[in-house]
């Protein structure tokens, strides 16, 4: 099976934003929302030692996604190909994915009330295209394909051309996104979006650490309870009225 | 007055406990409840929240087909769920949200308290002290009555929160667990309800007043004493002829319509059909008909006369294909239905009997002889208007089809005309 990766080259991001607008028109993503943003870094340093970068965020398909496991009801899943997908008709919108995405990649549509987020545009793979993205970004700097082909553009580049992940120390979740650059770029990019702690929201919190201990133990002593008057009733014989 | 009752010897004979419409809804509510426990557990995928066993919850997920049919089921039958409660409580209002009737089966008083504790001593063996008289409900029923009370609602509105995203994320997300935390508070009551209900050999009357909607009087007299007083009170109050010292709560609507000999009222019965017209989009995707189910009964039986011919033949091989079962379709479970609930309308009415309704100047042969006529041309007028009243009218009006509009004015138009000629037949 594949395992699909996507590598930037952000010393040929020029920040024109052509892969957000593509990604929008592709899926009708409501306004104020992005499945790709691009965000610049600004001048970092001393002058004369300045740098600058723009990250291009999206989706990162981790090998270990913090998504996956609180979602409730199983909407939030990875299919064989590795790409982290969303189904829809199990969505609830309750959002305990999108607080637990340390880069941020998810958002509840207004229109749907469901999660939504970059699929590697999953719909254009089945056609045999690549995604909106990669065949719109006006500096060629968009790479897509499959890391188990050796002939891929990047098997190339994560595996002989020093494409790396943007983790940090406290997270490192195996992100699928892997930036190139050849004036330390992503090095740049990770010291300024290093991605956040997966978080749970306080109601999910109280769901695991409180509700679901409490509720097993109250049904497990009403279950223990009932063992114990069966017994005693079993030892006492069976009448059929009291007195 | 008291001295007389209490000199009653060992009673023998029966006391109703519980209207029908009760009984229904106590297996209405039973049946949904394991239903929806059944699929609610094992749509709690996450390792995060999960508590049913793996194996429980891919059991379940492919006795669905997938997660998103049981998630569609869970809710579908929650919605129902909600419908029927909504139903009672609108037409019961009166009778069971009486401030009498809450504090008769609901409120607990001193002697309610004394039974709790003194009850439970007793089933763990540690008292012999004899419990308190109880009222129609003994404190444990009571206090489930209002856990049952206070969670319902809760789960319904957290339910449709979920079910139609009402709010944001964080609403969502707190109705998730606070879904979850109500219906772990019932679970433990039912448990101790379908304990005391299947296994506790003492109440064994009671589950059976759950079917037949009567209890023993000996029953009564020992575990509802206060009720089996105030019963025959009554009856004894009755018995001389004098009047009820209070009037009973008027019975509700519902049970009044239940019982009623006529028919409903036409708005009623259009509100009641439209919801199920409603119901019927929601749940299985498509309108009321009734003509398409005939059809396909007919079809079944053509395919097991003649399956080659219905096969190859251009209008009936649309309902006949090899290797298609031609009886898998909504329309022929719903007639099925609308048999029966009109034999169960017809029999909690009291007006199920043998007739031949017609008018007063044609014998029952003329009128059985024009009604298969009469049902023989309607029957393939429908299929050449591709709809009846109730397919093409009804369910395609509701869509705002142009085309059912036009058969409307064409069914009326006609009626109008043919009623003058066939007026004999009923006048």
């Amino acid at each position: 099976m594949a395992r699909y990766a996507m590598v930037t080259d952000l010393t040929r991001c020029v920040g024109c934003q052509a892969c957000t607008a593509a990604c929008n028109a592709e899926w009708d993503v409501p306004p104020g929302q992005a499945r790709t943003r691009v965000l610049p870094t600004g001048a970092v340093g001393k002058f004369p030692h300045l740098r600058s970068a723009f990250y291009v965020a999206q989706c990162n398909h981790c090998d270990d996604a913090p998504c996956l496991s609180p979602c409730p009801s199983g909407a939030t899943f990875r299919a064989e190909n590795g790409i982290v997908k969303i189904d829809r008709n199990l969505c609830i919108g309750c959002g305990f994915c999108v607080q637990a995405c340390p880069y941020e990649a998810r958002y509840l549509n207004p229109a749907t009330k469901k999660v939504d987020k970059c699929d590697f545009c999953s719909a254009r793979l089945e056609r045999g295209r690549q995604p909106a993205c990669v065949t719109t970004c006006t500096g060629h700097a968009k790479y897509f394909g499959d890391l188990e082909d050796p002939g891929s553009d990047v098997y190339r580049l994560v595996y002989s051309g020093g494409a790396q992940r943007i983790e940090s120390d406290d997270v490192k979740v195996g992100p699928n996104v892997y930036y190139a650059g050849r004036r330390g770029e992503p090095e740049l990019v990770a010291q300024m979006f290093p991605p956040r702690q997966p978080q749970l929201p306080s109601s999910g919190q109280w769901w695991s650490k409180v509700v679901k201990p409490l509720a097993l133990a109250m049904v497990g002593a009403t279950f223990a309870g009932q063992a114990i008057a069966f017994f005693t009733q079993l030892r006492k014989g069976e009448g059929q009225f009291d007195e | 007055m008291s001295s007389a009752v209490q000199m009653h010897s060992t009673p023998t004979g029966m006391i109703k406990k519980h209207h029908v419409a009760i009984i229904l809804l106590h297996w209405f509510n039973a049946i949904t409840w394991l239903l929806e426990l059944t699929t609610g557990a094992a749509l709690i995928q996450s390792e995060h929240f999960r508590f049913a066993p793996l194996w429980f919850v891919t059991m379940i997920t492919e006795v669905f087909g997938s997660r998103a049919n049981l998630l569609r089921f869970h809710i579908a039958a929650g919605l129902t769920w909600i419908t029927v409660f909504a139903v009672y409580g609108i037409f019961g209002w009166q009778t069971y949200f009486h401030q009498e009737v809450l504090e008769r089966e609901v409120a607990l008083d001193r002697d309610d308290f004394n039974w709790l504790r003194i009850r439970l001593l007793r089933i763990l063996g540690r008292s012999n002290e004899p419990l308190p008289p109880q009222g129609i409900y003994n404190a444990g029923q009571k206090m489930f009555a209002v856990m049952v009370y206070i969670m319902f609602p809760i789960i319904m509105v957290t339910g449709l929160i979920m079910a139609f995203h009402w709010g944001s994320m964080t609403v969502v997300g707190w109705a998730v667990v606070i879904h979850f935390a109500t219906v772990a508070v019932v679970v433990s009551g039912l448990m101790v309800h379908v304990y005391m209900g299947a296994v506790f050999p003492e109440e064994k009357p009671a589950f059976f007043s759950m079917i037949t909607g009567m209890v023993p009087e000996e029953f009564a007299y020992k575990h509802h004493h206060k009720w089996w007083k105030e019963v025959k009170m009554l009856e004894e109050l009755h018995a001389a002829g004098q009047p009820e010292p209070r009037p009973a709560p008027a019975p509700s609507r519902l049970l009044t319509a239940l019982r009623m000999k006529e028919y409903w009222p036409g708005y009623w019965a259009g509100l009641g059909l439209g919801l199920t017209l409603l119901a019927t989009f929601l749940i299985v995707g498509q309108g009321l008909g009734a003509s398409g189910g005939f059809t396909r009964y007919l079809a079944f039986i053509l395919s097991l006369v003649a399956p080659g011919y219905a096969s190859a033949h251009p209008y009936w091989s649309n309902y006949v294909q090899p290797g298609q079962p031609v009886l898998m379709d909504f329309l022929v479970f719903e007639l099925i239905g609308v048999a029966l609930g009109g034999l169960l309308s017809g029999w909690l009415a009291g007006r199920l009997k043998w007739t031949t309704d017609k008018g007063p100047r044609i014998s029952p042969k003329t009128r059985w002889m024009l009604a298969f006529l009469g049902g023989a041309i309607s029957g393939v007028g429908a299929r050449m208007a591709r709809g009846c009243t109730s397919g093409l009218a009804l369910s395609g009006g509701s869509v705002l089809s142009a085309g059912a509009f036009v058969f409307m004015l064409a069914v009326f138009a006609a009626g109008f005309v043919g009623a003058f000629f066939l007026r004999r037949i009923w006048l």
